[in-house]
């Protein structure tokens, strides 16, 4: 099993947009995928018109792996599961431990429902937690959106500096400019600039500022569901393949 | 993510039903994929799937094998691929491996299919349960629809709901059994060995008209499947019938008019006498790979030649059966002949027609029986081949006798005795075959003229007749121990018993 991050420290770069419709990427790929909507803010099930359940936000209930199990969702797409919790640290870091480990309870009931996924993709909240350090350790890929100005560099070069401090391998992050306007001569510079300085760090693939995604709010469903062949779509295609290629080396 | 595989089908005269009313607050969404494609349901021509409760569906470019219970086995459907063993690899060839590798997968029902999913929706538009579609529209028949309810994770009343809405409209679980009935409900079988009920106390006169009456219109069956060439068991069932009925004229004594006994033999036989050559030339090439692996690799050349010149050979003569099958004198004969023997009006009863067949069966047999012990009692190693050809004829005549009135003695000797008398037949079967292939391929060679490979082809051939009279040489001797067997004190008890003491029972 695979586990996908896409995390931001900062808010509003599109990440919610990234997880969604890698996550569909996945799961059109054949991939049994689960997409866990890890933020509060970012709404991933809103996406699907999934509703978080109330029994979800229950203190207790990662306790219990059946009532986790009951809390997935399946999406209106083949392959594709939500779950849509508002966890509290300490729950995500139960499921976290779970999912991973093979001997688990919880992969274990998820065997028996045929849920047993080939991806998880996670819709983190954007701040440098406990939590976020407990999902750059569990993943094997840190997606992250950066906008290409001037406040967004800084941020992700924070975040660099938190993986040098925590002894994390830079390598897990596979950051992507996101809400690229052409027209902007300073998106253009700042492009150029952070792919020289963090070479390897960044896709080739570039996500535009687009209609379509914002749309999504009132699409509630994935670019690549409904305009697969927009620009949108082909780009966060592209992203998915990227991503691929550079995780299964 | 989905779970649940049970299908369910429904006339697709329903289909309206199904979109036509909110369920449980959830509003029903039909939605067809555009376009259709061929779908044919295929069976072999002795209906083994459908015998067997299975049901072989081929929709464009999916195999599918469902069972009895709805289960499913699927594939990627092999164009063009009639045999099984022309199928790609894959579960639904496998489960496919009982079936003759002879019979052809032949297409009884075919039509149109399209694609279409049912969503149940909720007032955000998000689908809480959904079913997949499949309408199957034959050419001939009744279209029917397919439905896979699937249960969407974390909805389960939605999916519970979704079935008892199916089943509202006529959904009922789908088995091999009822799609069959559906779609086909008037098929009727071809059995290539009917069951003819032949009585103890039936006379024999009416016995023997039962089998002639009964496989007559087997021998018909194959003809268009002859004629089309589909595969090779169409003659073969064709020879056999026609054979069984043969015999019945020579083994059933003075059971007609001896005049009129003359006269179906010939007729019988004039039949008969123009498949010869195209089964001979089926049985060689469907052992092409058995002659292959005979002799060394180096043959394989000179051998593959000789096979393709069979295969030209075979090819006029299936188009001089096929003509003479169509022909008006074959037509007019043949069923000339199914008259005679459903009429019965003109069929002149002989010396020995009234008597019973409990009492005629078991006089013949035991008559047969003799002459075969009398034969093989002389038999050795240095037994002229014509001998042990007389013996094969003999055991061949026993059989068809035991056969014919197999249901009027009791089934656990009968069996037994039945069992050494195969066993045996197998061995001088193999026997024969050897002997008339060394001749034939001996004749193939002296005919081949200018052919301009024509060294190759001989020696491979030649290499072929060493092996195969070294193994006749094998033969003889496992004939001598089949007899053996056949001859023990304890079958010769049995068999004095159920045919010679006329206890039967």
């Amino acid at each position: 099993m695979q586990i996908i991050a896409c995390y931001s420290n900062k808010g509003g770069v599109g990440k919610t947009a990234t997880a969604v419709n890698l996550a569909y990427a996945f799961a059109a790929s054949g991939r049994r995928t689960l997409l866990c909507d890890l933020d509060p803010q970012g709404a991933s099930g809103f996406y699907f018109r999934v509703n978080p359940s109330k029994k979800l936000v229950d203190a207790q209930f990662f306790e219990d792996d059946e009532r986790f199990i009951k809390a997935i969702r399946g999406s209106d797409y083949d392959n594709l599961d939500i779950l849509p919790a508002n966890m509290s640290f300490r729950d995500f870091d139960v499921f976290l431990s779970r999912m991973k480990n093979g001997q688990s309870r919880l992969k274990k009931a998820l065997k028996a429902v045929k849920s047993d996924y080939d991806v998880v993709v996670l819709d983190c909240p954007p701040n440098i937690s406990m939590l976020s350090e407990n999902v750059f350790h569990a993943a094997d890929a840190v997606v992250v959106p950066v906008i290409p100005t001037t406040l967004s560099r800084r941020t992700f070069e924070q975040l660099l500096e938190f993986f040098q401090a925590a002894d994390l391998p830079e390598t897990r992050i596979h950051a992507f400019f996101s809400m690229v306007q052409n027209i902007k001569s300073l998106h253009g510079e700042t492009i150029a600039e952070m792919t020289e300085a963090h070479p390897g760090r960044f896709t080739q693939t570039t996500i535009p500022f687009a209609s379509d995604i914002e749309r999504m709010g009132l699409t509630r469903a994935p670019v690549l569901a409904t305009a697969p062949g927009s620009r949108a779509g082909k780009a966060y295609q592209a992203l998915f393949e990227e991503i691929l290629g550079r995780t299964q080396t | 993510m989905t779970t649940g595989d049970d299908i369910y089908y429904l006339a697709a005269a329903r289909l309206g039903d199904l979109a036509e009313r909110d369920v449980q607050n959830l509003k029903p969404v039909l939605e067809w994929t555009e376009g259709s494609r061929p779908f044919a349901i295929r069976d072999c021509f002795d209906q083994s799937l459908r015998m067997s409760r299975r049901l072989l569906l081929e929709d464009g470019g999916l195999l599918e094998l469902i069972s009895a219970t709805g289960e499913a086995l699927r594939q990627p459907a092999t164009p063009q691929a009639r045999f099984v063993a022309e199928f790609a690899e894959g579960p639904v060839k496998a489960a496919l491996a009982g079936l003759s590798p002879l019979r052809a997968l032949l297409p009884i029902v075919s039509g149109m299919a399209r694609s279409g999913r049912l969503a149940l929706i909720d007032a955000e538009g998000k689908t809480r349960a959904r079913a997949e579609l499949r309408e199957l529209q034959p050419t001939d028949g009744n279209a029917v629809i397919l439905v896979t309810p699937q249960a969407l994770r974390g909805y389960d009343r939605a999916f519970h709901d979704l079935v008892a809405h199916i089943r509202d409209c006529g959904g009922t679980p789908l088995g091999a059994g009822n799609l069959y009935r559906m779609i086909d409900p008037a098929s009727i079988g071809y059995v290539a060995k009917p069951k003819i009920e032949v009585g103890r106390e039936e006379t024999a006169f009416d016995a023997a008209n039962d089998l002639i009456d009964g496989y007559l219109p087997v021998a018909r069956a194959n003809e268009q499947g002859i004629i089309a060439d589909l595969d090779t068991e169409f003659l073969h069932d064709y020879r056999v019938a026609l054979r069984k009925i043969r015999s019945v004229l020579s083994l059933f004594k003075g059971v007609y008019d001896p005049g009129q006994t003359a006269e179906l033999k010939a007729r019988f036989s004039a039949l008969m006498a123009p498949t010869g050559p195209l089964r001979d030339l089926d049985v060689y090439l469907l052992a092409q790979q058995d002659f292959c692996d005979l002799v060394p690799e180096r043959m394989h050349d000179g051998l593959d030649r000789v096979f393709a010149r069979l295969r030209d050979r075979r090819e006029e003569e299936q188009a001089r059966l096929a003509a003479h099958l169509r022909s008006k004198g074959y037509q007019k004969d043949i069923k000339a002949l199914s008259k005679l023997f459903s009429k019965r009006r003109k069929l002149l009863p002989g010396p020995n027609a009234s008597r019973a067949s409990f009492d005629l069966a078991c006089e013949l047999i035991w008559k047969r029986y003799r002459r075969i012990r009398r034969i093989a009692a002389d038999m050795t190693a240095d037994t002229p081949d014509e001998e042990v050809h007389r013996l094969r004829i003999e055991c061949k005549k026993l059989r068809y006798l035991m056969e014919f009135f197999g249901p009027v003695f009791p089934q656990d000797d009968f069996q037994n005795v039945l069992k050494r008398l195969k066993e045996l037949q197998d061995s001088l079967g193999l026997f024969n075959d050897y002997a008339v292939q060394q001749i034939r391929l001996q004749a193939f060679t002296e005919d081949l003229g200018d052919e301009p490979h024509k060294l190759d082809m001989a020696q491979s051939v030649g290499a072929v007749v060493i092996v195969l009279h070294q193994k006749q040489l094998a033969e003889r001797e496992k004939i001598v121990a089949a007899f053996t067997r056949f001859n023990s004190d304890r079958m010769q008890r049995t068999i004095r018993r159920l045919f010679h003491e006329g206890k039967g029972f």
